[in-house]
């Protein structure tokens, strides 16, 4: 695998599977703290098990039976969309309209509602089977779109991003089994933003490419485009900022 | 059945649409590049990518914006 491909494909795949992990694993920590490990553990097992014949169903047929240029148009289409929806919400949290990420208050909640579910003994217990598995789920279906997305590049680049989503989970499930407790530390806001302008640069690139642009440097330029959406970024941020002096306080709710 | 399918729907708008204005503007975005791909092939191989790119800075430019004034007016009416 070359530096290249590492670099565009297993580096923002690490980085934006690590963010949906974090989240992911702050519910089943919430669950297994409040009603035992079993239940979250195989909820979070069969869910892993659904992702992972998605992506190797979807993934491997987009990749070896779709045309390049078609699955880089749709790819590019689905990113542009997810990635500026990522990149707004990250923006509107940094100019401090919406109020940000916080997996402490997220696992306080969570604990808080499971342990007014109560738990009875000797049965299975379904609710938290179910909650570990729609949550790991959801945000794992999260990752597989982002491992398809960064991986459609090719055979090699899916291999490096499915590794660089792999790599993320190892880490995040490491971290919170030394911790046992939401991984509060990570820098989550900081890493949606710069995922959100990632998504949105490979979006861009391959939307374009797709329609048979060339881009200058092929996929180094990736990093000029990354360079221009953090830039439009920053300053939207600015412009939030000296349009709403008061931020947070504003307590919009539609916007 | 109904239901389910309505949830996965839920789920997978949810995942890619938060804005309707900013996902329909990114559509029309790359609408337009096709276009241009389509009357003009030989500019579009160098030009096309850059096009995208300043319509799509300019569709969250003016997305925030039109956010950032809405909220200035429902605060002005509080």
């Amino acid at each position: 695998m070359d530096v290249v491909t590492l670099a565009v494909a297993a580096t923002p795949s690490f980085i934006a599977s690590s963010v949906e992990f974090v989240e992911a694993l702050t519910i089943v920590l919430a669950v297994g703290t409040t009603r035992g490990w079993r239940a979250p553990l195989v909820g979070a097992a069969l869910a892993a098990l659904t992702l992972a014949v998605i992506v190797a169903v979807i993934g491997v047929a987009l990749v070896t039976v779709v045309p390049r240029h078609v699955l880089q148009i749709v790819v590019g289409i689905l990113l542009l969309l997810f990635g500026l929806r990522w990149l707004r919400k990250a923006i509107l949290r940094h100019a401090g309209i919406v109020a940000l990420h916080d997996e402490e208050l997220i696992y306080q909640r969570e604990v808080a509602e499971l342990r007014a579910q109560g738990l009875r003994k000797n049965e299975w217990d379904w609710v938290g089977t179910v909650i570990s598995y729609k949550s790991v789920l959801l945000e794992g279906l999260e990752v597989a779109f982002i491992v398809i997305a960064f991986g459609a590049g090719g055979a090699s680049a899916m291999s490096a991003a499915i590794w660089g989503a792999i790599a993320a989970g190892v880490v995040v499930i490491g971290l919170g089994i030394a911790l046992k407790q939401p991984l509060t530390q990570v820098p989550e806001n900081t890493m949606k933003f710069g995922v959100g302008a990632m998504l949105t640069t490979f979006g861009v690139f391959w939307s374009a490419e797709g329609l048979g642009t060339e881009w200058p440097g092929d996929a180094l330029s990736l990093f000029g485009i990354l360079a221009i959406i953090l830039a439009i970024s920053w300053g939207s941020v600015r412009m939030l900022n000296a349009m709403l002096p008061s931020g947070a306080q504003v307590g919009a709710r539609n916007v | 059945m109904s239901k389910t399918f309505s949830a996965i729907w839920e789920n997978a708008y949810g995942l890619l649409v938060d804005d309707g204005s900013l996902a329909l503007g990114a559509l029309a975005a790359v609408a337009i590049t096709w276009l241009f791909a389509v009357i003009a092939t030989a500019a579009f191989e160098q030009l096309g990518g850059g096009l995208l790119l300043v319509m799509i800075c300019v569709l969250v430019l003016a997305n925030l914006y039109t956010a950032g004034r809405r909220i200035r007016h429902t605060r002005s009416l509080e």
